[in-house]
């Protein structure tokens, strides 16, 4: 018997070759690294569960190739994620400018509501640092959603970001279903009982 | 899946590269010659993303049966739910009063239930009471996140797991569709599936099939020029997909029921659909016009048909219908049918259509009903039709999603059979089956139109017809109420008041400032009151229109988007359900 969960959430990693998404994925659902380049095929995901406020959260996290010619593979999975997360190599100024490129894609290809969350991966390479914190922070703002800088290699905030995302995306989710509406139309027959009041004194007058 | 995308394809001799593949072709001195825009992917790419794709369909085959347990689950709870009025539980059953348990209204279902089978959902914003759920409408929430359908707004594909009964329902969801090219005019399944009457059913068809041959009738008439096109199809005695086309002819008029000639057995059919093309409608090019039948636009029904002559019934069972159109705009429907029988005379037999349950949030509904037709005399049969209408349900009115005839001449002294008719469009029968719904609450013609130039949605409240009589002199005294929500500008508007009038015509035009953009996410709610002086205005009816509507509310709503600055007219009707303020 598989392991049981409450929810999947469904995750995606986005941004340009060789920023480091396949080892943030790495670290986070193996904690592991490797430092051997191997770029990524398409598509991969792994799978890792978490427990946030008691609820079990399987979490599957699609890694994308960052490379073009890979293009039409993993637009296609962006439609059916939840949650996505936007790389860029802080010691490669390029790949944070098309963040930007990055951005358009998802709002091109993904479902309206989706969750998103910068990150600024490679942090530990502070010598070599071409964009600065403060210019990841500026853009996320820009774009009004949260950023964080992360080292998949000496393990900083890779965990948080997940962690972080996967609260956003059930934080959402409780407020869509928990607030005052119900399911639409779902599983689920409305009780139509005709209100007719009942006769008061008042409604005899022919007036009203 | 095809991985070579005419975007990766090297036919295509030359798509203009990103920056950054020029910034990369820079770092490796390669110039434009080199490096061609996309390569093909390599077969050992191939089994790479392949295995990937495969390790994904495992994990939601697993994910479908989790959704189907819980799916179950509900509905099980569903099934033991007893449901016997305002006074009792809801669940339990149990009457409430002083020595029973204190009455709770459902958040969301709106019926009584008492507090041991309701939970309460701490809201968190102060300004809202408690809100109390009975544990169907929490666990129907629970399933919305736990399947994802909060997020895809709908429900994803479930399998319930298989145990000895009641397994079939979703199982054929998740099988492959049929193949289209054999969709048309009529198929005689012989299924395998274990259903109680089928042991029956598969007898027929096998004795069917060991018959010389029998001819299958499918008329279609296009609508597009006045010509009916009737074509008669045969169906080879050996293979039941092997379908050529026999005869075509032409024909000015629609005939229902036509006798065959000696060697038809049965399966008379007749259905009515429509071209979305009308070019070829009178040429008499066969190929063609095989080539538009394949796709049928409205989708299929399953029926079983049992006449008995002993009782003088007719008992039809509905069994599924497929490839539905879509009716919200997460591309679903809530199906349900409405069924009749037409006399020769054109009229309906039964005063009132009978009716099935409505399945939910499905474009292929397992009904699995039979209803039952009573005083049905063997004369009549010959030239009666039984006619299926499917509408979509939703409170603020039943849209149209196909029809199915079938010519009741060959069900007299024959064996209960199934039949796949595929449906056609909409006609006078059934305007009227939809009509009869449970519309008391009158109807109103809206107007609706996006105003580039003012960036505003403009509205026109035209007139109301049939309104409820709130006050004791027959009469109400009504104005409508609108508003858009959620609104940052916070607008609300009335029309003047109609006294003592049950079709008001009001001809009055109010303005929205809204974005484009944010009337996709808003929606115009619509109130209709009686104006009452000395005490409250009483409700008479009400409509939304917005991107969560259906069918006929959706569109108008869309068109209105997507075609700005025409008004776009339609009537409604009016629920009796207050929407939330």
């Amino acid at each position: 018997m598989a392991k049981t969960y409450d929810y999947l959430f469904k995750l995606l990693l986005i941004g340009d070759s060789g920023v480091g998404k396949t080892c943030i994925l790495f670290r986070f659902s193996e904690d592991a690294f490797n430092t051997t380049f191997i770029s990524t095929i398409g598509i991969d995901f792994k799978i890792r569960t978490i427990e946030l406020d008691g609820k079990k959260i399987k979490l599957q996290i699609w890694d994308t190739a960052g490379q073009e010619r890979f293009r039409t593979i993993t637009t296609a999975y962006y439609r059916g994620a939840m949650g996505i997360m936007l790389v860029y190599d802080i010691t490669q100024e390029k790949s944070f400018e098309n963040i930007k490129n990055w951005i358009r894609n998802i709002e091109e290809n993904a479902s309206a509501d989706v969750e998103k969350m910068l990150l600024g991966n490679k942090c530990e390479l502070n010598d070599k640092r071409q964009v600065s914190r403060e210019r990841g922070e500026q853009l996320a703002v820009e774009y009004g959603i949260k950023f964080m800088e992360t080292s998949a290699k000496a393990s900083i905030n890779v965990e948080e970001a997940f962690l972080t995302l996967a609260s956003d995306i059930k934080a959402k989710m409780e407020k869509r279903l928990e607030a005052n509406n119900p399911p639409k139309g779902g599983h689920q027959l409305k009780a139509i009982e005709p209100t007719r009041k009942s006769d008061s004194w008042l409604s005899r007058c022919s007036l009203l | 899946m095809d991985f070579q995308s005419s975007k990766e394809s090297p036919s295509n001799k030359f798509v203009c590269p990103s920056d950054r593949q020029l910034a990369l072709r820079a770092k490796l001195h390669t110039g434009w010659s080199t490096g061609k825009p996309g390569s093909p992917l390599r077969p050992e790419e191939q089994a790479v993303i392949l295995s990937v794709i495969r390790r994904n369909e495992a994990l939601e085959t697993a994910e479908r049966l989790r959704v189907g347990r819980l799916v179950e689950r509900l509905e099980k709870l569903k099934h033991r739910a007893a449901e016997c009025g305002s006074h009792c539980c809801r669940l339990c059953g149990q009457t409430f009063g002083l020595l029973g348990p204190s009455k709770l209204i459902c958040g969301d279902c709106q019926k009584a239930v008492c507090s041991k089978c309701s939970i309460d959902i701490n809201v968190k914003s102060p300004k809202h009471k408690e809100v109390w759920l009975c544990k169907i409408c929490s666990e129907t929430r629970e399933i919305w996140k736990k399947s994802g359908a909060w997020f895809f707004k709908g429900l994803p594909r479930y399998e319930i797991p298989i145990k000895s009964s009641s397994t079939r329902n979703s199982l054929r969801e998740s099988k492959s569709r049929p193949i289209k090219t054999t969709k048309l005019g009529m198929q005689i399944e012989e299924s395998s599936s274990d259903e109680d009457n089928d042991t029956v059913d598969r007898q027929t068809v096998g004795g069917m099939k060991r018959e010389e041959s029998f001819r299958l009738k499918a008329m279609g008439s296009f609508r597009s020029f006045s010509n009916s096109i009737f074509f008669n199809r045969q169906i080879s005695s050996g293979d039941v997909n092997q379908q050529d086309w026999d005869t075509m002819s032409t024909s000015s008029a629609l005939g229902y029921c036509r006798r065959e000639s000696a060697n038809t057995r049965r399966g008379s059919v007749s259905s009515t659909w429509s071209m979305s093309e009308s070019s070829s409608a009178n040429s008499s090019n066969m190929n063609q016009i095989a080539q538009q039948c394949r796709e049928p636009l409205l989708g299929w029904i399953e029926l079983s048909l049992n006449y008995s002559e002993m009782d003088h019934t007719l008992e039809c069972s509905v069994l599924r219908a497929r490839d539905l159109p879509a009716m919200d705009s997460a591309g679903l429907a809530d199906p349900f049918c409405k069924l009749n029988i037409i006399t020769p005379e054109g009229t309906t037999k039964q005063l009132k259509w009978i009716r099935t349950k409505t399945v939910h949030k499905t474009r292929n509904p397992e009904f699995n009903e039979t209803m039952t037709f009573i005083g049905v005399e063997p004369e009549e049969l010959g030239n009666s039709v039984l006619y299926v209408v499917i509408l979509d349900d939703d409170k603020y009115g039943h849209d149209f999603l196909g029809t199915a005839k079938v010519a009741l001449s060959t069900v007299y002294s024959t064996r209960p059979y199934r039949l796949s008719v595929p449906l056609g469009t909409e006609d006078q029968y059934s305007i009227e089956a939809g009509s009869s719904g449970p519309w008391p609450r009158g109807q109103i013609l809206v107007a609706l139109s996006y105003n580039t130039k003012k960036r505003s949605l403009i509205v026109q409240i035209k007139r109301c017809i049939n309104l409820v009589p709130m006050d004791s002199n027959g009469s109400s005294d009504p104005f409508v109420k609108l508003h858009l929500k959620p609104d940052s500008h916070k607008k609300k508007y009335k029309t003047s008041t109609k006294w003592r009038n049950l079709n008001p015509v009001y001809n009055e035009e109010f303005n929205f400032e809204a974005r484009p953009n944010d009337l996709d996410k808003q929606s115009l709610i619509l109130t209709v009151w009686d104006k009452d002086i000395g005490k409250s205005n009483d409700f008479l009816g009400s409509l939304v229109l917005g991107h969560n509507s259906k069918g006929r509310r959706l569109k108008q709503w869309n068109d209105c988007l997507r075609l700005p600055d025409h008004f776009h007219e339609q009537w409604h009707c009016l629920s009796n359900e207050q929407p939330p303020h």
